[in-house]
This record gives structure tokens, sequence and C-alpha cells, in this order.
């Protein structure tokens, strides 16, 4: 059964217009402009329950708009939603004690007071009562490894430990969904991978559906098995992570020394990215032709060192993007 | 039951709020003695006036000390329970009702509970130390106290109207300031001094008749009907509010975006 349904949604933006400079601005007040700006147009998808689903795209492609619209802050012109069987425009409320929302750029803390403090506080907005609100920290504690520093005001605590904290925030009440936007932004490697590993216990451990939005490729890598690209307002992309990478990874990059140059122009299925005399880059589509070929033409005996690998996700990903450009 | 915990979640905002406020005692106290002492300073002007004169506006000493007892007692309780109110233009221009949004509670009340102003604390004393010395009994005390409530909540839905226009137009929130100040400046002069077209705007777009002068007649000289007009208009600005604020939040996304789009 899906737990998040959407079909045909759409959502449009009055932008007013202004011309250059002083005049312009005098004139916008007389006669003011407007444009429209689509920027959710026609989107249909479904999220099964206990997925691990990314939902990305690049910079102002209509991601934000969406999980808005999907946690009732916006109200979408057309189409319909679903989540949790509930209407988020009508049932905003109730859809609120079934979901969880960690917006990485937002805080929701009170920055002064104690992350047990901010717990508690979060359970009294979802009326949860006193004695299971503590059983919760301590469980949540644990599973995030909070116990260091749960009582040192957030002000003090670090990115890394104030996100976690943020996370632990929202699932004070159990959601069903959590709504991660941009969790991992600007934490570091370390601690990146930290909060990951959470994220995937949790899913693990509660069932709870994760719906993801990064700009770090790695988090969708690592977490997810299915994406949804979209782009100017549209699905460009709904897939497993599998077929993505079965259908884009049929290109391997070769990186090879040589003893003598090599010319392979004009062969087929072989892409020379970088050629600098004896140093040669190629991509082979091994649909065209296999690694073997590819290294025959190099001729085995001429290779000092080379180096096979895959084309990165990070590159799939913003082919696809400009591919729907 | 839903409004109980409405109610429940709005003073458990504030219970987080002062705790937030009392992590450090100096400027707790100071701020709150700190109005205190601002409020009195305002005594002095009138003091030196009733010396010249027995009579302002036909309102007696008495009275003019009621009025600001009024006054103080109920911008403070506003200002403690709905700091925010103030700020709402400022909320819903850089989209903090986001947060509220995503709650199961009503979006209005826990936006403009989410923050106490402590020095409105001291107005609240300030308020209840006028009357005592005013004379005190018990019916004018239990009057004093609803009018104290019933004023605050119309200060504050007035606050919710004027910030609410940003869903509207950008750049609204000088408007909502200045219309706040105003109510504040004209809440604590007697009602005789002012005539003609003022004295119509002080009952009508300013509404200082049923925040102020009303009470102060009732509290000197009961009438029902006075009274129940006070209670009445207390219900249609809090209902007016809600509606204003509501219609406005269906707009909220276009502005919010079209700020972060410029």
């Amino acid at each position: 059964m899906s737990i998040i349904e959407v079909k045909k949604l759409k959502k449009e933006f009055k932008v007013k217009l202004k011309e250059k400079g002083f005049k312009g601005t005098i004139k916008s007040i007389i006669k003011p402009k407007y444009k429209k700006i689509k920027a959710v147009n026609d989107v249909s998808f479904s999220v099964e329950k206990g997925e691990m689903i990314a939902f990305i795209g690049p910079n102002g492609a209509g991601k934000s708009t969406t999980i808005k619209m999907l946690t009732g802050i916006l109200h979408n012109d057309s189409g319909s939603i679903k989540v949790m069987d509930l209407d988020p425009k009508k049932d905003r409320k109730q859809l609120a004690y079934e979901i969880g929302c960690v917006f990485g750029q937002k805080e929701q803390l009170w920055t002064h007071l104690t992350p047990y403090d901010n717990f508690k506080f979060f359970g009294a907005v979802y009326d949860i009562p006193e004695t299971v609100v503590e059983k919760k920290i301590n469980e949540l504690k644990e599973l995030f490894e909070l116990d260091s520093f749960i009582d040192t005001p957030v002000r003090n605590l670090s990115l890394g430990q104030r996100i976690r904290c943020e996370i632990v925030a929202s699932l004070i009440h159990e959601p069903k969904i959590l709504f991660l936007d941009e969790p991992t932004i600007g934490l570091d490697p370390v601690v990146k991978d930290n909060i990951r590993k959470l994220i995937k216990r949790m899913n693990k451990e509660y069932k709870t559906t994760i719906f993801l939005t990064s700009h770090d490729v790695s988090d969708i890598e690592k977490l997810c098995k299915r994406v949804i690209i979209i782009n100017k307002g549209k699905v460009v992309l709904d897939d497993s992570m599998e077929n993505l990478k079965y259908h884009y990874l049929n290109k391997k990059i070769l990186d090879c020394k040589c003893k003598e140059e090599v010319n392979l122009s004009g062969e087929e299925g072989i892409n020379i990215i970088k050629n600098k005399g004896v140093n040669l880059k190629i991509e082979v589509d091994t649909n065209k032709k296999s690694i073997s070929d590819a290294l025959k033409l190099l001729n085995p005996d001429n290779i000092i060192d080379i180096n096979i690998s895959n084309v990165p996700l990070e590159e799939i990903i913003s082919n696809i993007y400009n591919d729907g450009e | 039951m839903e409004v109980r915990k409405e109610f429940k979640l709005m003073f458990t905002s504030a219970k987080y709020a002062l705790m937030r406020e009392m992590l450090n005692k100096v400027t707790f106290f100071s701020n709150i003695i700190f109005m205190i002492l601002n409020n009195a300073s305002f005594i002095i002007q009138w003091i030196i006036l009733y010396s010249i004169k027995d009579n302002v506006g036909g309102y007696s000493f008495k009275m003019v000390m009621l009025l600001w007892a009024l006054a103080s007692f109920s911008f403070g309780i506003s200002h403690f329970f709905f700091k925010r109110a103030y700020n709402l233009s400022n909320i819903i221009m850089n989209g903090s009702l986001d947060n509220y949004l995503v709650q199961p509670k009503n979006v209005l009340l826990s936006a403009i509970s989410s923050d106490v102003d402590v020095s409105a604390i001291g107005d609240i004393i300030y308020g209840l130390i006028v009357y005592f010395v005013c004379g005190f009994s018990i019916d004018t005390f239990i009057l004093f106290l609803i009018f104290g409530i019933t004023s605050s909540l119309i200060i504050t839905s007035i606050a919710v109207i004027v910030g609410s226009l940003s869903f509207w137009f950008t750049k609204s929130e000088g408007f909502a300031d200045r219309m706040n100040n105003m109510i504040t400046n004209f809440a604590t002069y007697p009602e005789g001094i002012f005539r003609g077209v003022i004295k119509i705007i002080l009952y009508t777009i300013i509404p200082l008749g049923v925040v102020s002068y009303i009470p102060i007649q009732v509290l000197t000289n009961f009438n029902l009907i006075n009274f129940l007009i006070v209670i009445g208009s207390c219900i249609l600005f809090i209902i007016f509010a809600f509606i204003i604020f509501n219609r406005g939040l269906k707009r909220y996304s276009s502005t919010n975006l079209m700020i972060a789009r410029i």
C-alpha cells in the first residue's frame, strides 16, 4: 500500500515584475505586472511504506515546494495529494501527528534550552503524556548517542550534534514518515556518515518511511533504494537506484599510462576524454565495445598503469539534470 | 478538549520561554525593574498637572491612575503571552510559519505565543501596584482583572490583524508597528481631552473606547450594558483576527517564496 500518493500535482507562483531602476519602481507601483512561474508542473509519484526515497533535483526544480505541499505548509493549485490517506490541505493537524520534518536550513529547536528540555517541549506539542515522553527520550538518546550533550544548551552544540537533536525532536511523536530536507548540509564527512548510519538504523528499527532531499550524492547513494529526479517542476526520472546505476553505468572510465602513444580516434564506443601523449583517459561504452576489446586496442604490452572506474553517480545525475533542459 | 490542549500548549510555550529568559538572572530582574521605573516616571507629569488643575478631560487624578493601571496591566499581559503578535509581519515574511504549520496545533496561537516579553512582567506588576494604590475592593478587582484580559485580547487581535496584512502586502510591518504604538500612546490619556474627529477615530479605527474608556467608566460606575459591550467587542475582535489571519494563511506560500526568489 502506498503511504504517499501524488497525482498531477501543480503549483504556480505569481511573481511581481519590475523594470530596471527607479523609473521601473514608479511604473510597477502604477501598473504592476506579474509573471506566473510554474514551480511544480504535473508531478505524480507514489511512495511505499518503509521506503527510503531520494527526491532530488537542481536548485529551483520544485523540490521544496513539493515537500511543503506534502506536509501541508503550502496549498496545491490542482492535482491530488494523499499522505497516509489524508489530504494535507484539509487535514493538516491530523497529518502533523503522523509526520516529522527536519529542514536542514531551518532550526526548530529553542537555542537557549537544552536538548532534553526541547524534547519535552515537543512532547507537549504532540500531546504526549510526560512518562511516555521520558521513555521515548531515553530510547532515542541511546539510538542517536546524545548522552554526552543532552544537558548542554543547544547554542553550545556543534552543527552535527544539533542536527542529531533536530532529528530526534522530530521523532518524539513516532512519525510514520520523516521528511528530511538536506539533513547533512554543512557537515563534515565523518559526521555526515554518522548521520546517515543513524537514519538507516531508524528506518530499520521503526520502519519509518524516509523522504529525503539532498544535493549530496553520497547521501542518496548510501541511503536510498529509489530516486525521483525532478527538474523544472517535472519528474524526469523515477527509478530504483540499481536501475539508475545499471542504465547509466554501462560506461567505464579507463585512465591509463602507456609506453607509446596510441591513436584511438574514430573507434566505435570509445570517447576520448583526455589525450596527453602517453597519458590517456577514455570512456568506453560497454554496450558497443567490451573492456577486453578496448584493452586490446591499447595493447596490454604497451600499458604501464591503468585504472578502470565507473562514471561517478554525481556525473550521471548532472547529466540527467541537463538532459531535462 | 481541543481548546484545552491549545491553551495547555500556550502556557507550556510561555513556561519554556520564561525558563530561557531566566537563565540570566541579572538581565531578567533588571528588565522587570526598569520597566516598572519607566512606567512610574510618567506618573510624575500627571502629578504636576493635577497640582494645577483638579480635572483633566473629565477625569480625576484617581481615574487617570486607574487608566494607567488598566493600560499597563493589559499591555503587559498581551506582550507577555503574545509577544510575537507584535512581530507577526516578520514571521510571515521570513517563512517562520513553516515550523508551526507542521505542528498539530492552531498556527496563529502557536506562532504568537511562542515567545515571552520579560519586561512585560514589569508592566503587569506596575498595573497591579497602581490599582492597589488607587483603592481595592473585591468587585472592582474582579472587574479590573476581567477588563485586563479583554483589553489585552483586543490589542493582541489588532496586532494580529495589522500583522496579517503582510500576507497581502510586502513591507507592511512599518504600518503595523505604528498602529500598535498609536494604541499604547493614546491609551494613557483621559478620554475627555479628545473631541470631534479624533474621538470618532478612537472609538472606531483605534478602538480605545472598548480597550480603555468604557472599562474605566464601568470600573468607576458599574453599568451592565457597557460591560457587555466590552465583552462582546472582545469576542468580535478575536473572531475577526482569526478570520483575517486564516484568509491570509491561504496566500502564505506565495509571499514566502516570492521573498526567497527575489
